[in-house]
């Protein structure tokens, strides 16, 4: 177990580092610049402006540069918004987004293996398919969908939460992005579960439950939830990087000052070092969860751990 | 004395199809009742259906302890089951739950019937009243950690664990080798004197329900071909179809069988070992196969036999160099033949497989005349269509399967055919060696005797050698002359086959004839 994170641990950070190379050359390549504006900038104060951040330098020099900075924390200061260095942006920011994500993990992951137990445990039945149904078109729904028409029903309708900011994180502002945000992971979740429990159902081991004459109910959850939930620990990795680009939508739809925000302007306004540093920042996280994902199997089966 | 398990007039429904008609018997405290017959026959649904563990119906009358189960509902059944019956299924493998500890599934099975919560001292005591010694240590262990034959034990404790008046026990021994269905069975006879255990037991293995039924119900396609005392079914069989049971499953007070002559010697294998690399990160390899020098001469038959695990798969693989060697000469006829890879395109005819799982050996995607002409394709590709059609006519014909099989898809075949396909596509090569790996282990009795027939008819037509590798001696000797005993990787004992039998030197061996006799 220790061995295994180490050794996830090691090879991330190759994987990191092609990440932040391969983010820095297509920045580079896309045209534009961060200086760049409707009214042109006299080429004297262009040039002076370039080598104040080092920009007229070769590509290979920028790059080496800044993962030298970047190895000892200085993610450097932003082109676009003056006066703030990147870390200040990320640590305002960040708290907002991880808020948001990991509440909407926990509630994607109780929605959808919730709603998969329920539909098997009354497999074939109306409401089996009701409820298989809804999970479908909830992952077909994109958040930009689901978040307003929630906003409108909940919000302005029946005026029972609050539309959209952050209201310095009170919990009633939280409850909609949450769930516009989750619903689609939730869906898919779901019908994860759903399958998993199908199959799981029909191994010899739950018959040999049945036999202790075991209740429906506990047969369920005792011996079939866990193998069940194999596919659902693959998705961890995939459900997450639909997370955090979901949160970028959703933190525009709500007014919330997370990083999503940050992103989006800095990758328009080319401000490289705010766009690396969030972008290395999202490969770090879903790098975890892919390691959280492996942890997730040897506990949901034995086996795999040898 | 009352019966504890009755049933009378007990059917089967699949929709509105009768499978299963027609079965009465009651079973008494310390009495077995063993349900008999081929696969298909409906032995394991008459046991399984009454409780409410089969998707089918029962109907009829089957009475547990005085209370009737046919038309009770599920939360009945339920109590019913949980209180008065344990059940041994025949996968040991994967009948306990892979991701709950030992001692957490002995104490659900413990308390199913509500009982008050165990103490550790408590459940090893119960284990070791399945002869698992060190209880203490499997305890925390997860199933897949146990042999098969620790884990059937396993699964006999938890069946027992709440004192149930009846045991049913759905071909408890089936998935296990030779050695290990005798002391299992031997475990289950000594619960039931221990405990007063009604024990209906439903099985293929004739001898065993020889020497433990009190009675014997034979099911031949759902209904009962014969019923009665044991000890008079076994002696004088009354029904063709119980005859047919009993010739199909050999034992060794059998005669020897007519075999024909071995010629000179074919292929020698000299110092093979085969050593895979241990499951996880940087813990070394394990010898599989640790040195083994064997010779098979034309047109004989080896019997290369062993427990689960003691490496005879891996040595029949790496001498028909279909499977890795790390160290070792195989020679043919006095020259050297290499792996399959390099071998020479016209070698590797020389020696086919057939496998033990029919099924899962022939591509589901293929028809039966695709699949037995592949080898053709790439042995023979100077052969037109029309050719390579009455070769696989002639091979289908070989088998003895009718033509119009040959535009099937395995799927759609039974085990027995499907084994005959396989057969017929290592005819077709024109081999001078087979290679049967457990090839007839998968198969029903009365299916796995009559393809002993067939391969032992092609044996002396073709003059083929044989290398059989299996766990049972007396299925072996059916074809082979010659036996090499395995265990951990290495030939314990080499002989003629009947000197073995009749004096076998090694202990392996000794429980290897025993578990046959």
């Amino acid at each position: 177990m220790r061995a295994l994170i180490l050794r996830r641990l090691l090879t991330a950070l190759p994987t990191l580092l092609a990440v932040v190379i391969l983010s820095f050359l297509l920045m580079k390549v896309a045209p534009g610049g961060p200086f760049d504006s409707e009214r042109a900038l006299d080429p004297a104060t262009e040039a002076a402006l370039a080598r104040a951040y080092g920009l007229d330098l070769p590509l290979h020099e920028q790059v080496w540069r800044y993962l030298l900075r970047v190895a000892q924390g200085d993610f450097g200061p932003s082109l676009v918004y003056r006066d703030f260095t990147v870390t200040d942006l990320v640590a305002q920011g960040l708290p907002v987004s991880l808020t948001l994500g990991a509440l909407a993990l926990v509630a994607a992951l109780a929605i959808g293996i919730g709603a998969g137990l329920f539909a098997a445990a009354r497999a074939g039945r109306p409401v089996d398919h009701a409820i298989m149904l809804a999970m479908t078109l909830l992952t077909a729904l994109p958040s930009f969908v689901t978040g307003p028409v929630l906003a409108l029903v909940f919000a302005l309708w029946l005026g029972w939460l609050p539309v959209s900011g952050w209201g310095d994180g009170r919990p009633a502002f939280l409850v909609l992005p949450v769930i516009a945000l989750a619903l689609p992971v939730a869906g898919a979740i779901a019908k994860l579960t759903r399958a998993g429990l199908a199959t799981a159902l029909a191994q010899d081991h739950v018959r040999t439950a049945r036999a202790r004459g075991l209740s429906p109910l506990r047969v369920l959850v005792r011996h079939a939830l866990r193998p069940a939930l194999v596919p659902v620990a693959s998705y961890l990795g995939p459900a997450a990087a639909g997370l955090l680009t979901g949160a970028v939508v959703i933190e525009t739809v709500f007014a919330l000052p997370g990083l999503g925000g940050y992103f989006v302007q800095g990758a328009l306004n080319r401000d490289y070092p705010l766009v690396l540093a969030v972008v290395i920042l999202y490969a770090a996280l879903i790098l975890l969860f892919n390691l959280i994902a492996d942890l997730a199997y040897g506990w949901l089966d034995p086996r795999i751990r040898g | 004395m009352s019966a504890v398990y009755a049933v009378a007039g007990l059917e089967v429904h699949a929709g509105d199809r009768a499978i299963v008609r027609g079965v009465d018997f009651a079973i008494a405290a310390g009495e077995c009742v063993a349900l008999v017959g081929a696969s298909g026959s409906g032995k394991s649904q008459t046991c399984l259906a009454p409780f409410g563990l089969s998707p089918l119906r029962a109907m009829g009358s089957a009475r547990l302890c005085g209370e009737e189960l046919v038309g009770a509902d599920e939360a009945r059944l339920r109590r019913l089951r949980a209180a008065h019956t344990g059940f041994v299924f025949q996968q040991p493998l994967t009948a306990l739950t892979p991701h709950l500890r030992i001692g957490r599934q002995l104490d659900e099975a413990w308390r199913q019937a509500g009982a008050p919560r165990p103490d550790r001292r408590d459940l090893v005591a119960l284990m070791a009243r399945v002869g698992l010694d060190r209880g203490d240590e499997w305890l925390d262990q997860y199933p897949h950690r146990l042999s098969g034959g620790q884990r059937q034990r396993v699964m006999i404790a938890a069946a027992i664990a709440h004192g149930p008046r009846l045991l049913v026990a759905d071909e408890p021994t089936t998935a296990l080798d030779a050695g290990l269905r005798r002391d299992v069975m031997a475990l289950i006879a000594r619960l039931r004197r221990e405990e007063g255990l009604a024990l209906l037991l439903v099985s293929h293995d004739l001898p065993a329900v020889a020497e433990h039924a009190d009675r014997v119900v034979v099911l031949e396609e759902g209904h009962v071909a014969e019923a009665g005392d044991a000890a008079r079914i076994f002696a004088e069989p009354r029904a063709d179809y119980t005859r047919a049971l009993i010739a199909a499953s050999p034992r060794l007070t059998d005669p020897p069988p007519d075999l024909p002559l071995a010629g000179g010697t074919l292929l020698e294998a000299r110092g093979v070992a085969v050593s895979f690399p241990r499951p996880g990160w940087r813990r070394g390899r394990i010898a599989a196969v640790a040195g083994v020098s064997i010779g098979l001469g034309r047109g004989e038959g080896l019997a290369i036999v062993g427990g689960s695990g003691s490496g005879k798969s891996t040595l029949g693989r790496a001498i028909a160099r279909i499977g890795p060697a790390d160290a070792g000469a195989v020679r043919w006829q006095g020259r050297d033949l290499p792996p399959r890879k390099a071998m020479r395109p016209g070698d590797r005819r020389l020696i086919q497989p057939v496998f033990q799982d029919p099924v899962a050996s022939l591509d589901p995607q293929w028809r039966v005349a695709d699949i037995i002409a592949e080898p053709l394709r790439h042995l023979r590709p100077g052969l037109d269509a029309a050719a390579r059609d009455e070769a696989v006519a002639r091979a289908i014909a070989e088998v003895e399967l009718e033509p119009a099989i040959a535009r099937r898809r395995p799927a759609t075949l039974s085990g027995g055919q499907a084994q005959r396909v396989a057969i017929a596509r290592a005819l077709v090569a024109e081999p001078e060696m087979l290679l049967l790996d457990e090839a007839t282990s998968a198969l029903d009795v009365l299916v796995a005797g009559r393809v002993l027939d067939l391969l032992a008819r092609l044996q002396r037509a073709r003059g083929l050698a044989i290398l059989f590798i299996s766990h049972d001696l007396a299925v072996a000797r059916r074809l082979c002359g010659r036996i090499a005993v395995m265990d951990g990787g290495r030939i314990v004992e080499e002989g003629d086959m009947e000197a073995v039998i009749r004096t076998p030197c090694h202990p392996v061996t000794r429980a290897l004839v025993a578990a046959s006799a």
